[in-house]
């Protein structure tokens, strides 16, 4: 039993920023049926990497897969008002609509929060957009890294005193879905203690700003980098080997004198420019060259095992390859196995969270269009004549 | 916003759990906090517990969570955390922020980005790993804090009964990393820092661009409508150069030579130079070419959209002033309740 069993969402999103919310809700329970169409064919499965380098099969892409796990997929090509007349059907189905279109195409095509409401009163439509859906940057379209630029982060990441920096992963695309899942939860809570649905307008630059809050409270102009206004040592060591490092923060005193110990750094721990925390962070510099040259020669596992073990918040910094194969993280059940017709059996990620009365339950992604039958027979209780016609005449495609 | 109007949350904050509490907080929760630990800066307390209710001096933890739906519970060195709050109170949602699931480890904010694999994709290639600003792992942990403490709900209304969940701080930060894995599990590569070159197929693009008043972010990726739409507009003020010829449906970028994205790179970054932000940010704007103009704080905390979407609220900074800090999470239209007020009219 999952804790969202019975909860319906009809998922008109694509990419990432919206199927990423879909996969929380699909884990827990949910059942969420991906619309999508082989006419405008969601990006997501365009995107690398893909089982065998097939990149012209739909249900090869592994980073669609994980994006989408237990979900299901119809397709409805949304641009004939055919398929927008079964799309409402499924409106009437569900508890929540996601989507995360360009402005204004759900309007467009007239599946706007009013004709939502209309079909099913009871409807919470969920939006997540770059901008969101008011505002004189409304009509914005951009990506992921758009609201990085936006909000603040930009400026802010990099070394001190360098131009902005932009890592190459969007993590607009990933703080906005985790908004947008608390959006429904609340916006769902909410319908069942009113009996209203609601329009829930998430944009992605807003967000972005929240989960920096502390920066803007402290008017910081400065980049932070690695540092930390009130740890000494804070910072990434570098270790035996290619690009190994090894991350030390030291929290309280106890941390600092067991990272000593550990170390072996007599002189270090004697050394009057560290005995405190106010002169450790006034002469970092030194203590952090001091530190590299202490960990330079170790293995970063073998170190950061010795730290924590004495207490020291630590950790190797992991690249791709270490996460991988990480005996932990499939341990902990973050990646779990998942048989997929095309990918074969394959890591996936889980949600970060154990339920202990409602376990989450990972399922694989769905193949372009696999549940078909059941959505349309035997969900919307369409004829199986109607179906097939409309399948030839690429309605439902 | 008042979505969550009603719901009754207590919290115990030290990092992992603040920007939950602070997220149920914005919804409408009545969320107390009962005690803290680590060190916060004043502008760290500022942001993620002043909307907070501090506990009274005779308001012990055991009666707070008697009237409570919701326990965020942070002990995170938690040594003495070894009672079940759940005993008795069968309804109560305790949601548990651990550093890891499978064993208690000393983290911070720093340690969990490491463990995340994100530090080593982000920052320059002759540089040691880096982290994202500010505190971005404990931020991840707390949006899953408040995940989990609404699916605990949605479950309880089923069921009627809590339950406890527990929230890992590694696996909330390394879910946030979804490329490298899948990469590595997938193409046998890791990723490593690339400074601000965005790396597909065989060629590397540029994401950062000075312009006249500082920076902005675009790249030349495999777009067509878009490609044209910035080629017409450089045509238009006479710096398109070759770049006018290009039959941008007829090429993929990615697998052009990178001598030669080079010089069109060139071509982009002196049209780039000649405007600023705000000319380039109408631009884009109007004409969808994705670019962003790169705001600092202080512009974004002047945002005109930012404003027109009610974003902003003043908190009192504790020496007689407001310091200007996120408001909603998001907006909600109508706002709860309107309808049944509606018909009470």
């Amino acid at each position: 039993m999952g804790a969202l069993d019975g909860i319906r969402i009809a998922d008109f999103s694509w990419v990432g920023a919206g199927p990423r919310a879909t996969k929380d809700l699909a884990d827990n329970g949910a059942q969420v049926i991906k619309i999508e169409s082989r006419k405008r064919l969601d990006l997501g499965r365009r995107s690398p990497p893909f089982a065998n380098g097939d990149a012209k099969n739909p249900d090869a892409s592994a980073f669609f897969a994980q994006t989408n796990t237990s979900k299901w997929s119809a397709t409805i090509n949304l641009s004939d008002p055919r398929g927008v007349e079964v799309a409402k059907r499924l409106v009437e189905w569900a508890d929540v609509v996601v989507e995360n279109f360009g402005p204004g195409y759900m309007e467009r095509i007239g599946l706007g929060y009013p004709v939502l409401a209309a079909i099913n009163p009871g409807i919470i439509l969920a939006s997540v957009s770059v901008a969101g859906r008011t505002g004189p940057m409304a009509g914005f379209r951009g990506y992921g890294n758009s609201a990085a630029a936006h909000s603040g982060h930009a400026a802010m990441s990099g070394w001190p005193a360098s131009d902005p920096h932009m890592p190459p992963f969007a993590y607009g695309d990933v703080v906005a879905p985790m908004f947008l899942t608390v959006a429904i939860l609340s916006a769902l809570e909410s319908r069942a203690r009113t009996g209203e649905g609601c329009h829930v307008d998430v944009s992605q630059i807003e967000p972005m700003v929240h989960v920096i809050a502390d920066l803007f409270a402290a008017d910081a102009t400065e980049k932070p980098g690695n540092s930390d206004p009130r740890m000494a040592p804070h910072g990434v060591y570098p270790c035996a080997g290619r690009d190994a490092w090894i991350a030390i923060a030291a929290e309280t005193e106890a941390d600092w004198q067991s990272l000593c110990d550990v170390l072996g750094a007599g002189a270090m721990a004697t050394d009057r420019s560290f005995a405190t925390r106010e002169a450790r962070l006034r002469n970092a510099t030194a203590l952090d060259a001091e530190i590299a040259a202490l960990t330079a020669a170790q293995d970063r596992h073998d170190l950061a095992g010795r730290l924590t073990a004495a207490g020291v918040p630590a950790a190797a910094v992991l690249d791709g390859r270490d996460l991988a194969e990480s005996a932990d993280l499939h341990a902990s059940g973050h990646f779990v196995s998942v048989d997929h017709p095309v990918l074969g059996p394959s890591d996936m990620p889980a949600p970060p969270m154990r339920m202990s009365a409602t376990p989450h339950a990972v399922g694989p992604s769905p193949c372009l269009g696999q549940h078909n039958e059941a959505v349309f027979r035997d969900i919307l209780g369409m004829e199986a004549r109607e179906i097939e016609a409309l399948a030839a005449e690429g309605v439902l495609a | 916003m008042t979505l969550l109007h009603g719901l009754r949350v207590v919290v115990f904050a030290d990092g992992l759990t603040d920007l939950g509490a602070r997220m149920l907080s914005g919804l409408g929760a009545n969320v107390v906090l009962a005690g803290e630990t680590g060190e916060r800066t004043p502008a760290q307390g500022q942001a993620w517990l002043s909307d907070l209710r501090e506990a009274g001096p005779g308001e012990a933890l055991a009666t707070l969570l008697d009237g409570a739906d919701i326990f965020l519970d942070g002990r995170r060195r938690r040594a003495a955390a070894t009672d079940d709050p759940r005993d008795g109170r069968p309804r109560l949602i305790h949601v548990v922020a651990n550093a890891d699931n499978l064993r208690d480890l000393p983290v911070t904010d720093l340690t969990l980005m490491a463990a995340s694999g994100l530090m080593t994709v982000i920052g320059e290639p002759d540089r040691p790993p880096l982290r994202l600003p500010g505190e971005q792992a404990y931020a991840l942990t707390g949006i899953q804090v408040a995940t989990a403490a609404l699916m605990g709900l949605a479950a309880r209304r089923r069921t009627g009964q809590g339950q406890r969940i527990d929230v890992s701080a590694v696996q909330s930060a390394t879910l946030a990393n979804y490329r490298e894995a899948v990469m590595y599990a997938w193409t046998g590569r890791s990723g490593r820092r690339k400074g601000n070159l965005l790396v597909r197929g065989k060629s590397g693009v540029r994401q950062v661009w000075p312009c006249a008043d500082g920076h902005v972010t675009w790249s030349m990726i495999d777009n067509p409508g878009m490609m044209r739409a910035v080629v017409a507009k450089m045509a238009e003020q006479g710096m398109a150069g070759e770049l006018a010829d290009v039959a941008w449906d007829a090429i993929l970028v990615a697998d052009t030579d990178q001598d030669v994205i080079e010089r069109w790179q060139g071509l982009v970054a002196a049209f780039f130079a000649a405007h600023d932000k705000a000319t380039l940010g109408r631009w884009s704007l109007d004409e969808g070419w994705g670019l962003s103009p790169i705001a600092t704080l202080d512009e974004v905390r002047n945002s005109a959209h930012l404003a027109a979407r009610g974003f902003w609220r003043e908190v009192p900074d504790g020496q007689g002033g407001t310091t200007r800090l996120p408001g909603p999470l998001f907006l909600v239209h109508p706002a709860p309740g309107a309808a049944s007020e509606e018909a009470a009219e």
